[in-house]
């Protein structure tokens, strides 16, 4: 056996942690009542331990069986999360045409076949079809650039 | 005569020019989105949602709707010419379709699935028609123990029947349910799971969920993805036209899906998807020579792609009639319904009349608007299939964001969407489908709310879920599901797991 199946082994056991992990919080922080009056705690402890269960059963059988390698994109995960979180962080400080503009440069910088030319037009087209869409046609009140902030 | 006063009044609704233009626009963004690989219909839904605000309920239930159905037109197109699935619930057309346009039969098998389209979503309207009153008449007498086993079932439905292991399914619904406990209880006033951060105390919201999950995670799964299998054929009115052999080839098939298609649909859990993949599964079973099948078969796109157009017309029936959702994206329609304040449930056909009826006029008339933008218009869609995926990706991720901005005026949400959006991609990495648990999210407040009325009317005691006969019954079919999926995986283990593999991934 040279490969187990790491996506159910990997998923599994990250299902049945999580699922511990949120019927040990609400356990000690939600009064859990009885079953004639449910206090806020019993719904999310029952769900934790059910997930718990099921976690474990995708993840044992998967100890004893072959699957395919996990291949992730790191390169365009990160890139697409980044260019999210540059955009939340710079739409209310450098306005919609700045931070739209980042954002289109930072996730195109994701796809392989881009040239440097291509993605500063791409920016321009972007922010403009941004703002005749939200701005102009659904009348969102934003900033527009750094110095209208 | 009713039903007959009721269209009469749903036409009325449905011809006002509001309605009418809400319904174009709905099904043009819809067979726009379901053209696109990359995009689906429920992150296009989730990103129109907040821009319903602004316009009457009727015409924002219909232009969502149409989103939805629409996409089902649209899916096959980038199977057919590019061997990608442009929604999830067209990855059966690939198998027929592609083939078929290798053979230079491209415009054939485009027409042909448009047909299949209409007349699928036509007879699911009509069972659609008949149908939601008497299941309403039931729902009326639903009680809090009705409601409960009605959505236990249907979420073990949603996890059990859908493609891949059950396992899987149902641990993604049980963290839905728990995503969903997130924020203020509704019973208590007690604020869970929100770690001290105010933003949470209002829960997760359901457009970051839908979108970082759906919207974001299928980009990440795009970028990147080859398209050298294109067919770059010229698609012509004439090389349309399909020979007589091909319509006598398809009529059954076509009636076949529509049949697996109302059914799947109609019952809480099960959706397109899973109609599409069970009803070429069918054909396959019923041919003469299902070697024919993977070699551009006629009947392996006809039936599929009816009996998916009939499940997203038939899945409306639970949504309208019980208040319950059957997918992910009747959640997200319920969860639109609710915003515009109204309650779906067994009472919005007395009601809300104008609404209930208006909306299924609206869906034939969608239909035929549908027949004109796939048929004489292939030509654009076919156009727009050719954008590279590197020129759209990075304006849907601004669109994303500014969507899940505009609910609340609130860039924390953007955060929140890239971080499910992480966590999505990660899911898809590992084969865990989505789906169930967006259902789970949007089910677990309405489930957590009746199991506690239930069990406060019958003083803690179970057996009031087996006592009540609807309950009862309820529960009985859904344990007879479990045992069935049991069986079925018993089965295929010792069948070897081969097959069952290929078939899912």
């Amino acid at each position: 056996m040279q490969h187990r199946d790491t996506q159910d082994l990997v998923g599994g056991l990250a299902l049945a942690a999580l699922g511990l992990f949120a019927a040990y919080y609400a356990h000690d922080h939600y009064e859990i009542g009885n079953l004639r009056r449910m206090g806020p705690g019993f719904f999310p402890v029952s769900l934790g331990l059910t997930l718990a269960v099921l976690g474990l059963l995708v993840a044992i059988p998967a100890w004893f069986r072959q699957g395919p390698a996990i291949r992730p994109a790191w390169n365009t995960l990160f890139l697409v999360t980044l260019s999210l979180v540059v955009f939340s962080f710079s739409l209310k400080t450098l306005g919609v045409m700045v931070a739209t503009a980042l954002a289109v440069l930072l996730s195109s910088m994701a796809d392989r076949q881009f040239g440097w030319k291509a993605r500063l037009l791409l920016c321009i087209g972007v922010a403009a079809v941004t703002y005749l869409i939200f701005i102009l046609g659904l009348n969102m009140v934003l900033p527009l650039w750094p110095w209208s902030a | 005569m009713d039903i007959l006063n009721g269209l009469l009044l749903g036409l009325n609704a449905a011809l006002e020019p509001v309605t009418l233009l809400y319904c174009f626009i709905g099904v043009f963004l819809g067979t726009l989105i379901g053209v696109l690989p990359g995009i689906g219909a429920l992150a296009a839904i989730s990103l129109l949602l907040p821009i319903t605000y602004h316009i009457p309920p009727t015409a924002a239930i219909v232009m969502l709707a149409g989103v939805y159905y629409g996409a089902q037109y649209g899916g096959s197109t980038a199977s057919i010419l590019l061997n990608l699935p442009g929604t999830p619930s067209s990855a059966v057309a690939c198998l027929d379709g592609y083939p078929m346009a290798k053979q230079g039969r491209a415009g054939v098998a485009l027409f042909m699935t448009t047909i299949a389209s209409f007349v699928g979503s036509m007879l699911g309207i009509l069972a659609l028609v008949l149908f939601s009153p008497a299941i309403a008449e039931i729902g009326l007498e639903f009680g809090a123990a009705e409601y409960f086993a009605m959505m236990l079932v249907g979420l073990i439905a949603a996890s059990t029947l859908a493609t891949g292991s059950p396992a899987k399914g149902l641990a993604m619904v049980v963290l839905g349910l728990l995503i969903g406990t997130i924020g203020t209880d509704i019973n208590s006033g007690v604020s869970r799971f929100n770690f001290d951060i105010p933003s949470l105390m209002d829960g997760i919201n359901l457009v970051a969920l839908a979108m970082g999950v759906f919207g974001i995670a299928e980009v990440m799964s795009s970028i990147n993805v080859s398209r050298e299998n294109e067919v770059k054929e010229k698609i012509t009115m004439r090389t349309m036209m399909p020979t007589r052999q091909d319509v006598q080839q398809s009529i059954m098939p076509m009636l076949r899906g529509t049949g697996i298609g109302s059914f799947l649909g109609a019952l809480p859990g099960t959706g397109a998807s899973i109609a599409s993949f069970m009803s070429y599964a069918v054909e396959k079973r019923v041919a003469k020579d299902p070697s024919r099948f993977g070699n551009g078969a006629i009947e392996g796109i006809t039936s599929p792609e009816a009996a998916n157009n009939a499940a997203s017309q038939t899945a409306f029936i639970p949504t309208l009639s019980l208040g319950i959702p059957g997918d992910a994206v009747m959640a997200l329609m319920l969860g639109a319904l609710i915003i515009h304040g109204i309650q779906p449930g067994p009472l919005l056909m007395t009601q809300q009349p104008e609404l209930f009826w208006g909306l299924i006029v609206s869906f034939g008339i969608g239909n035929i608007m549908l027949m004109v933008l796939n048929l004489p218009m292939i030509g654009l869609w076919v156009a727009i299939l050719r954008i590279p995926y590197s020129v759209l990706y990075p304006a849907i991720l601004v669109f994303i964001s500014l969507g899940v901005y505009s609910v609340n005026s609130n860039t924390f949400d953007i955060l929140i969407v890239a971080i499910i959006g992480a966590l999505g991609y990660a899911m898809a990495l590992l084969k865990f489908d989505a789906a169930p648990l967006l259902l789970g999210f949007v089910l677990g407040p309405l489930m957590e709310e009746n199991l506690r009325r239930a069990l406060l009317l019958s003083r803690g005691d179970l057996a009031t879920f087996v006592d009540r006969p609807i309950s009862a019954g309820i529960l009985a079919f859904g344990a007879f599901l479990v045992i069935w999926t049991l069986w079925g995986a018993l089965r295929r283990q010792l069948k070897g797991q081969e097959a069952a593999r290929d078939f899912s991934d």
